[in-house]
């Protein structure tokens, strides 16, 4: 028996990972899925573009909303580091590598090297686009944009690492209060991308801009839309690019000497069909004395979210995402138009989809099919025990953005409905959304116990789905954005003495619509449960 | 051939205690069987014993190499069949065999050679490059057995290799067993079968609630648990399991 080297045995390691994991039919998703985020990216970035250039506010802002997108990234890594995700194995990985004589900081490796590539041929092509569009907007080469993507590719695989090393390191005293330093780490991060948001207010001194800088995300950033805006080349960036290498070679070699000893323990072991369950809150809290079948049903969807940690991540993405809005509220960034504020709607409404894709899984069919419940009640309870929480998270973020809004917009009454009509609008978004999300996990999603799929016609199903559901999602929600843009030619039409019937005629539309739309889908939903065979 | 010795092993997971203090020694080329309840912790002596788990306290020594101090060498002459094996599903069977046998370090010709006449004995030539997703649980099984003896092991650690399969798969599976016994392998063989362990172990242990509480043949077994001379090994393991609920046996 020979004793493959180090490289040998990396490479082995990331092939077969990759042979496992890229099929045809996976690459076949990727492509159609890149299709989607560069349309997505490209509409994004010329509204974005467009706008700034319209208030006037230059490549600052640029590099404070890049700053921020990354910052989320960053989060949602550090997050998972210390979920003792920061190095995702599989069970089978545990079963056949773990158990091999491969050393441990080689799997370390191969498994940062896999999810590098990984990171590099998803993320690669949408962020080459959003900086070419940049380029083009700012008339430098377009290999600037391939030097900007490249700059971030950089601070992705950062990203990575220092989520692998907040795992390994969990087998220190660091592990014991994993909650507070968890909380201070995101928190810090938080903070220091937030702050040069507050350029926005007037006053505030510009030295606070380069306090971002210190994070991998904003030197990022700041390279990045440095290069494409053509204001790069001065030693201030060659500098920013030292230390975005100094976070590269830092968290390797610590990565490399957390590695040497037996971390394997330390790892979220992922498993298809099981979720992650949050102990801290293991008490037993559903008490069905004296409750109704449907309370206990959502009773029940109410403790999965919050032991899924469902919950929590929608209240920290709320979060960031109200103090960006408020911010940007704040600096009269909306006061141009109602339509500006679709985008922004759009990306408030999209919550919903992301809570519910999965919803199905959680669920074990054969409990549900051999019992007396009617499904499409059963579904419908469960919805709302899942829309409660998404939209206490997301009505103080659209007040948050609509108080100053309304209040900036009241000498001009046709605007203002449109910004009134848009904010209940952005709730109803998500809601639908969330509600489109379950009918298509109600058909298509692959429950735990389904040994009928294989993993490639899953696959397959899993494309299905996602063209479908964002087709769907689209049609569903466009008659409310048609509202919102309709209002002003309404209102300008009817004039200022009928507004008030026309915004309640409108909203009453609105809610009227939502709420068929609702009941459509979760029939829908109800109905697919009850033809399903994969028991 | 090799000898395993297990010295004081803890494993806790915060306050629960998985492992209490267990020390076993197995001899060159022996079959030992593993029983206890749900629960007991046979699994975590498994895990811990492969390198998966890492131990709070206590030592486990397989041909003189430590697992802790000294894993590569230790791992390379063992062979791990889990509970539940996790194939990598994305892969064909030929692709998933290379894979195992290459991070064991079999040479590339052995491999081939071995690979096939593994899918030959075990009749999924067939097989070869179907995804291992769309394969039945018992020729996952039989799949998984034979990545697991690719490399020849000399130390065998077998966990529950016959739960849910289906009478045919479990003679090919017994069979397999026996060819290993007869090469001379060392066998750690943790089941709930107790007539497989009856046939197939030379010793038996018994671990309850992390402690080992009986060790021997099934002659001394009976002995311990005060069982008539032609007692089934299912009356000797209830009497056993039950009794170190109150006060643990000295073995």
């Amino acid at each position: 028996m020979s004793t493959p080297g180090t490289l040998q045995t990396i490479w082995v390691l990331v092939r077969y990972w990759v042979k496992g994991r890229f099929t045809k039919t996976t690459l076949f998703g990727l492509l159609i899925g890149e299709a989607f985020s560069m349309i997505f990216i490209l509409f994004g970035g010329s509204t974005f573009l467009s706008f700034s250039n319209r208030v006037g506010l230059g490549t600052g802002l640029s590099e404070v909303a890049g700053s921020l997108f990354l910052a989320f990234y960053l989060i949602g890594l550090i997050q998972s580091g210390f979920n003792g995700s920061g190095l995702p194995v599989s069970s089978s990985d545990v079963d056949y590598v773990f158990t091999s004589p491969v050393p441990p900081r080689v799997v370390f490796a191969a498994k940062v090297l896999l999810n590098s590539l990984t990171t590099v041929l998803v993320g690669f092509p949408p962020i080459f686009v959003l900086y070419l569009r940049f380029a083009s907007f700012y008339h430098t080469p377009w290999s600037t944009a391939v030097l900007a993507g490249l700059v971030t590719l950089v601070f992705l695989v950062i990203g990575l690492l220092l989520s692998a090393d907040i795992t390994l390191s969990l087998g220190s005293g660091l592990g014991k209060r994993r909650k507070l330093w968890r909380n201070l780490f995101i928190l810090l991060v938080l903070v220091l991308s937030l702050l040069p948001v507050t350029l926005l207010i007037p006053g505030i001194p510009a030295g606070i801009a380069d306090v971002t800088r210190i994070l991998p995300n904003g030197l990022a950033a700041t390279i990045g839309v440095g290069l494409v805006s053509g204001a790069s080349g001065t030693l201030a960036y060659l500098v920013d690019l030292l230390l975005l290498f100094v976070w590269l070679g830092g968290f390797l070699m610590l990565g490399i000497r957390l590695s040497r000893g037996h971390f394997y323990e330390l790892l979220e072991v992922s498993a298809p069909g099981v979720e992650k369950i949050d102990r801290a809150t293991e008490t037993s809290r559903l008490n069905p004395r004296g409750k109704s079948v449907w309370s206990v049903v959502r009773l029940k969807e109410r403790i999965m979210i919050s032991r899924t940690r469902e919950a929590r991540a929608l209240f920290i993405n709320a979060l960031f995402l109200s103090g960006f809005l408020v911010i940007y509220a704040l600096s009269g960034s909306f006061q141009s138009s109602p339509t500006s504020f679709l985008f922004i709607l759009f990306v408030i409404g999209s919550f919903g989809s992301g809570t519910a894709t999965r919803w199905i899984e959680k669920e074990r069919l054969w409990i549900l099919k051999t019992s007396a419940v009617s499904m499409r009640r059963y579904v419908k309870e469960v919805y709302r025990a899942r829309v409660a929480p998404l939209l206490l998270y997301l009505t103080p973020v659209t007040v948050a953005v609509g108080v100053p809004l309304i209040l900036s917009q009241l000498a001009q009454p046709s605007l203002l409905l449109g910004i009134i009509l848009a904010l209940p609008g952005a709730l109803e978004i998500a809601a639908v959304t969330m509600a489109g999300g379950m009918y298509f996990a109600s058909k298509y999603g692959q429950s735990a116990a389904d040994d009928i799929l294989s993993s490639q016609s899953q696959e397959l199903v899993d494309i299905k789905r996602f063209l479908f559901q964002t087709t769907i999602s689209l049609i569903m929600v466009s008659p409310l954005m048609l509202l919102v843009l309709s209002s002003e030619p309404l209102a300008v039409f009817f004039g200022s003495a009928s507004l008030l019937l026309l915004a309640a005629i409108l909203l009453t539309v609105s809610i009227v619509f939502t709420g068929l739309i609702l009941n459509f889908l979760l029939n829908r939903a109800g109905d697919a449960v009850s033809k399903r065979e994969d028991l | 051939m090799v000898e395993i010795l297990i010295e004081k092993l803890t494993k806790r997971y915060g306050d629960l205690v998985a492992l209490d203090n267990a020390s076993l020694q197995i001899s060159s080329g022996e079959v030992f069987g593993l029983l206890g309840p749900n629960g007991a912790g046979k699994s975590t002596l498994l895990k811990t014993l492969v390198g998966i788990l890492k131990p709070t306290s206590g030592t486990v020594r397989v041909d003189g190499y430590d697992i802790v101090q000294d894993p590569e060498k230790a791992k390379k002459i063992i062979g791990y069949l889990p509970e539940n094996p996790s194939l990598y599903t994305g892969l064909t069977t030929q692709e998933f065999l290379q894979f195992v046998g290459k991070i064991r370090g079999v040479d590339d010709d052995r491999l081939d050679q071995e690979i096939s006449e593994s899918l030959k004995s075990f009749s999924l030539e067939e097989k070869r490059n179907s995804l291992i997703g769309s394969l039945s649980k018992g020729m996952k099984q039989k799949v998984a057995i034979i990545a697991t003896s690719l490399h020849r092991p000399e130390v065998l650690v077998l966990d529950e290799p016959l739960t849910a399969l289906d009478p045919k798969t479990r003679a090919s599976v017994k069979e397999w067993i026996a060819s290993q016994t007869k090469r001379g392998v060392t066998t750690i063989l943790s089941t709930h079968d107790l007539d497989v362990a009856q046939t197939h172990a030379n010793r038996i242990g018994i671990i309850d609630r992390g402690k080992i509480i009986a060790i021997g043949g099934i002659e001394s077994l009976r002995k311990m648990a005060n069982a008539e001379i032609d007692a089934r090994l299912e009356d000797v393991f209830l009497r056993l399991t039950a009794e170190s609920g109150e006060e643990p046996s000295k073995t």
